[in-house]
């Protein structure tokens, strides 16, 4: 498989604290690769780092041979990238519907659109995306009185609406009881084969790493430590130092 | 020569103004930084402070220290206007978002404004300063207003007490770890309460002390609420939110431009302190200094 | 929810109908009152374009309202120009000013946005203040000449009751457009609406713009009705009362800020009647409001409408 998002080198220091070191990362094209780590290793500040959000110090991010590291986040949005955030990131005063057609009308180019009747459009492109994620049902319920996993499915829905080829995906079952956690699971899975979507996903809980990853790379103080497939990954001496061994910073 | 001797009359002319404008200033970036509510009718408690200044003065007559006592007096009066409205309203709103605050205070503002009017009158006041401090004194071949040098006595007092209070004193500490998380204050066991009473009683003090040391300067008018608020905002804003050293710089350079301008353009001396300002804001809108938030 | 329903349709024409008879039937001084809650309801509603639908702390918004009154006094008395090119020119100065300031705050987060806007407004009012010769400082110009048909109080009304109409029908259909939608998701959550390809800076600086626009013609408008202008009209303690009226109002809807214009203007003409006091009757209102009613006169009808509906559903 062709590679499809390449970190390289990348580095990034908030005051004097260096939250990312010279980290590595591969995603090939429709693959699923998690990035897994302690807490503080660095996970959310590198997907801030891809997704614009943040800029990096040193090192770049390369994207289908396309340099995006100083890129604005709606830039990268853009370019296909789409994202969920750590905590449940969505519109709350406004209906579940309502949520997705934002995404729906800006991935049409509409957000420019002084004249027309907001309401009527791209109805049938946001009733597929809430059908293929389940959502269906509640789309007229506020999105602020959803239960947290549903919250947590509407943010993939609300990223789905821009027709990513590569989503990534923040901690996407933290907080979810395990019933919940399998049905994102599955959902992950099944949207990945359906769409052909690359995902990368920072996880805490290993049972959905070693569910869905192709690929699986260890963050430890800001570093790479390894990439590879999940066997390998598991039997890796560092990573095992790291897990069991030595306290994180 | 002369020239020279004009811009330093005028520089320390400025240098006195700034002092009242820090006086006030510092009482708004404390309120600010320690309970987090930009308080528009501060420079109503200002008004109240210099109308105060000059009823204490009248109302003790002939008194030789008449004039002082209402220098001292009169802040303690806008002290007492404002914790009314802080026990009695205010406090009840700590929770809600800065916006509601704003217009919460503007509406005491109001209020305020109007029953200045019913209590003293739309005729604008004059005080007069006390006696020793009448006339001038001669600073290396310059002349300045005695009145002059007395402000800018006060206000490195003030501001060496603030510093002291904030930085050394238990209270002004537990008042500032309350700016920064007041949740936690109050569950180490402190009552918050108390600690918003007293830092806003202190913001209060300094408004109406303020007012009281500006009226034997200027005519005491039912627009100074007005015209100060905005300045001390815009003060507090180029020195750095919370800061009180940033509302020294901040007030330096406001009086210094209105003063040197005077010089330079008469016309136009209001502008330069505002063109002043939204240079600096242009070039850092966080403030000079290290704002609170 | 909106003018779909043949009700609301028939309600918005009636109250036409109605406007448009009232000069016959009325004495002048309330078609001159009504004139006022026009423009003051314009002005108010072009501010909740940003406040309400945007969440932009807009704190200095009277600054486009009296760009937009000062272009029209000065392009009459100082260039010569003819009154309907100074109109439209009013709303077109305000716009630009609107893109400037609004291009300089706008990368600033809210609060600062807030102040650093205060200070360019103040700095303007400043300038206004003192620049006797070109805008008549603090007394400001007064006896505008406007065209002879406007000169009377119906003359007026009715191009203040065309203007502001089809603003506040233009503002309808922004507000109900996608650009709407996306403004107020970009209220809600710019976060998310950075990650899902939305320019939130840009978005914002095209709302101030427009609310710019419509505040000069507010502006624009209020010379045409009192033939004057003064630096007040730039200051602070007015872009705080325009606040107020979107609170009064309600500032989650569209009619909102008329309402609240229209109850502030009509108690304040009432008020002056009987007492000298009327800012502390303000200043006790905002209070009471903000303490139980933030929703505004608007929200609570709506509020209650909704209970009422829910409440016949279960019948």
């Amino acid at each position: 498989m062709s590679e499809m998002l390449r970190v390289e080198g990348v580095s990034k220091t908030f005051d004097g604290f260096s939250a990312v070191r010279e980290a590595d990362l591969t995603v090939a094209h429709g693959s699923i690769v998690a990035v897994i780590g302690p807490n503080g290793a660095g996970k959310t500040t590198l997907l801030n780092l891809i997704t614009g959000f943040l800029r990096p110090d040193h090192g770049r991010i390369v994207f289908e041979g396309e340099e995006i590291s100083r890129l604005a986040p709606h830039e990268i949005c853009r370019r296909r990238i789409g994202r969920t955030f750590q905590l449940a990131n969505i519109f709350p005063r406004l209906s579940v519907f309502a949520n997705v057609q934002v995404s729906v009308l800006a991935h049409q180019r509409r957000s420019w659109d002084l004249l027309s009747a907001a309401a009527g459009l791209g109805v049938h492109e946001t009733t597929t995306v809430l059908e293929s994620t389940g959502l269906a049902a509640r789309a007229r319920y506020m999105a602020g009185v959803l239960s947290h996993g549903d919250q947590r499915i509407l943010e993939i829905a609300i990223a789905l609406a821009r027709e990513p080829r590569l989503l990534v995906l923040d901690e996407p079952t933290a907080g979810m009881s395990p019933e919940d956690t399998a049905a994102t699971t599955a959902l992950i899975r099944r949207l990945a084969r359906e769409r052909g979507l690359a995902i990368i996903l920072c996880e805490h809980d290993m049972d959905v790493v070693f569910a869905v990853a192709e690929s699986v790379m260890v963050l430890h103080q800001g570093r790479t430590l390894v990439q590879g497939s999940p066997d390998v990954v598991r039997q890796h001496r560092d990573v095992q130092a790291a897990y069991l061994g030595t306290t994180d910073a | 020569m002369v020239e020279f001797t004009a811009l330093a009359s005028q520089v320390l002319v400025g240098l006195s103004r700034a002092m009242i404008l820090f006086i006030v200033s510092a009482g708004l970036s404390f309120v600010l930084g320690v309970l987090r509510v930009p308080n528009v009718f501060h420079g109503s408690l200002y008004m109240i402070g210099a109308f105060s200044a000059f009823s204490i003065a009248a109302w003790l007559g002939a008194h030789p220290a008449g004039l002082w006592l209402a220098l001292l007096g009169a802040p303690l009066v806008a002290v007492a206007v404002g914790l009314v409205v802080e026990r009695a309203l205010l406090s009840h709103l700590y929770q809600r978002e800065h916006l509601m605050l704003i217009l919460f205070t503007f509406g005491v503002m109001l209020v305020l404004n109007d029953l200045v009017k019913l209590v003293w009158g739309p005729d604008y006041r004059s005080l007069v300063a006390p006696a020793s401090l009448q006339g001038a004194a001669s600073v290396l071949g310059i002349s300045v207003p005695r009145y002059n040098l007395f402000l800018l006595f006060v206000g490195p007092l003030v501001a060496a007490g603030m510093w002291v209070l904030t930085a050394k004193t238990r209270i002004g500490r537990i008042a500032r770890a309350a700016a920064v998380d007041r949740d936690m204050v109050g569950i180490l066991g402190i009552n918050v309460n108390r600690v918003f009473a007293a830092a806003f009683a202190i913001g209060c003090y300094l408004a109406g002390l303020g007012g009281a040391l500006v009226a034997p300067t200027t005519s005491i008018t039912l627009g100074m609420d007005h015209t100060i608020i905005i300045e001390a905002f815009l003060i507090v804003t180029v020195g750095g939110l919370g800061n009180i050293w940033g509302a020294l710089v901040g007030s330096i350079l406001f009086g210094v431009t209105q003063s040197v301008g005077l010089l330079v353009w008469p016309q136009f001396a209001i502008v330069f302190p505002y063109l002043a300002t939204v240079i600096v804001l242009l070039l850092r809108p966080t403030g000079l200094l290290r704002s609170v938030w | 929810m909106v003018a779909a329903r043949p009700g609301r349709a028939l309600g918005l024409g009636v109250g036409l109908a109605v406007l448009v008879a009232v000069p016959a039937v009325a004495p002048e001084f309330y078609v001159y009152i009504l004139s006022l809650i026009l423009v003051t309801g314009l002005l108010a509603t072009s501010l909740n374009l940003v406040l309400g639908y945007g969440g932009i702390y807009q704190f200095h918004h009277a600054v486009f309202y009296g760009i937009g009154a000062y272009t029209l006094a000065l392009a009459i008395t100082k260039m010569g120009w003819p009154a309907w090119v100074g109109f439209a020119a009013g709303p077109v100065v305000a716009a630009a000013a609107g893109g400037l300031i609004g291009a300089i705050c706008v990368r600033l987060t809210r609060l600062y946005f807030g102040m650093l806007q205060l200070s360019l407004g103040s700095l303007l009012w400043t300038i206004v203040l003192r620049w006797r010769s070109v805008t008549g400082g603090d007394d400001g110009i007064h006896g505008i000449l406007v065209p002879a048909a406007l000169r009377h109080v119906e003359g007026a009304y009715y191009v203040i009751l065309a203007v502001v109409g089809v603003s506040l029908v233009v503002l309808f259909i922004i507000v109900r457009s996608p650009f709407g939608a996306t403004l107020q998701a970009v209220r809600d959550n710019p976060q998310r609406c950075q990650a899902v390809g939305i320019d939130v800076r840009a978005h914002q600086l095209v709302a101030i713009v427009i609310a710019a626009f419509f505040a000069g013609a507010a502006g624009a408008l209020y010379v045409v009705l009192e033939r004057s202008v003064f630096p007040n009209m730039l200051f602070w303690v007015l872009s705080l009362e325009i606040f107020v009226m979107c609170l009064l109002g309600g500032w989650f809807t569209f009619l909102g800020p008329l309402v609240g214009a229209g109850i502030i203007v009509a108690l304040r003409t009432v008020a002056s009647r009987y007492t000298e006091n009327w800012t502390m009757i303000l200043g006790t209102i905002l209070i009471l409001l903000i303490f139980f009613m933030p929703e505004g006169v608007m929200g609570h009808l709506e509020q209650w409408v909704r209970r009422r509906a829910r409440e016949d559903a279960h019948v």
